[in-house]
């Protein structure tokens, strides 16, 4: 019997792999990276996407207390910076720290500042947060917003 | 011997899907012993309560869980740190716990495990006799 190749070696899939390793190391040595952009595992995660009218940035931020939490907007530059007490999750009255097998959570404070595309109106902003994100939703400037253009028959 | 290999290899075959599928996320995870158990909390970000799935099997410990609310179509990125939409980790566990009284809750994108011990292997004081 012919051992088929295709299903359980799947050659594309090596690829993603290899493309996923060059796009580690090129990290390390690309110069177009943003300069506020931060080393992995840095706390917290920010994710910043654009519909036609908004700028929406998301903020993984997992169990904190928002009244620890100080998010602000300045020109383009959205800031946030608080604390987190990571071992508050684990409902224990008294930690002991030589009882951790494994401590990997970011615990301690924090302050991250991200520059948002130049088209946002700072004035318009919300902020939600849900299932440990924080989503800030800041509106576009009216000049600024796509618009759809009318392309008329001839 | 020649036939025996091409089996092995045919079970493979089965085993391994042939869909491509993107690689789950790890998360952070923090793990404390008390006297009455283990407790566990890992950060996942997005999960909610209906997207956790928490599975003891023998004596692995399998957490996964899948981002709730992703942005949808209209959202296009322009900056992302954090790439995936599901979380998966596994630890092996002894036979010390009572897994008909292990808890799971999630909060605020962070799940904690309780597995408490089998009374019986509770920690006991041992006293140590000067000879």
């Amino acid at each position: 019997m012919p051992i088929n190749w295709g299903l359980w070696f799947d050659p594309f899939r090596e690829f993603d792999r290899l493309q996923q390793e060059i796009d580690r190391l090129l990290e390390l040595t690309k110069p177009f990276i943003p300069i506020r952009s931060v080393a992995r595992g840095t706390f917290p995660v920010i994710n910043i996407g654009e519909t036609s009218d908004h700028v929406l940035v998301y903020i993984f931020a997992p169990g904190i207390d928002l009244e620890k939490v100080d998010l602000s907007i300045e020109g383009n530059l959205l800031s946030i910076s608080g604390e987190r007490d990571a071992s508050s999750a684990l409902k224990v009255e008294k930690i002991e720290p030589e009882r951790y097998y494994r401590q990997e959570r970011f615990s301690g404070k924090f302050t991250r500042v991200v520059s948002l595309p130049e088209s946002i109106n700072p004035d318009e902003v919300e902020a939600t947060y849900q299932n440990g994100i924080i989503k800030v939703k800041i509106g576009k400037k009216e000049e600024k917003k796509a618009r759809r253009i009318e392309v008329k028959a001839g | 011997m020649a036939e025996k290999e091409t089996k092995e290899l045919a079970t493979r075959e089965e085993r391994i899907p042939a869909t491509r599928t993107e690689r789950p996320m790890v998360p952070p995870v923090d793990i404390y012993e008390t006297a009455e158990g283990l407790i566990l909390v890992a950060d996942m970000p997005g999960v909610s309560k209906d997207k956790v799935d928490v599975k003891i099997e023998e004596n692995v410990l399998e957490i996964r869980g899948e981002i709730a609310d992703l942005p949808g179509e209209e959202v296009s990125p322009i900056y992302a740190e954090l790439t995936g939409k599901e979380y998966y980790r596994a630890f092996t566990i002894g036979p010390e716990f009572d897994l008909d009284k292990v808890e799971a809750s999630m909060e605020a994108g962070m799940l904690r495990i309780f597995l408490p011990k089998i009374e019986a292997e509770k920690p006991r004081k041992i006293e140590i006799k000067v000879a």
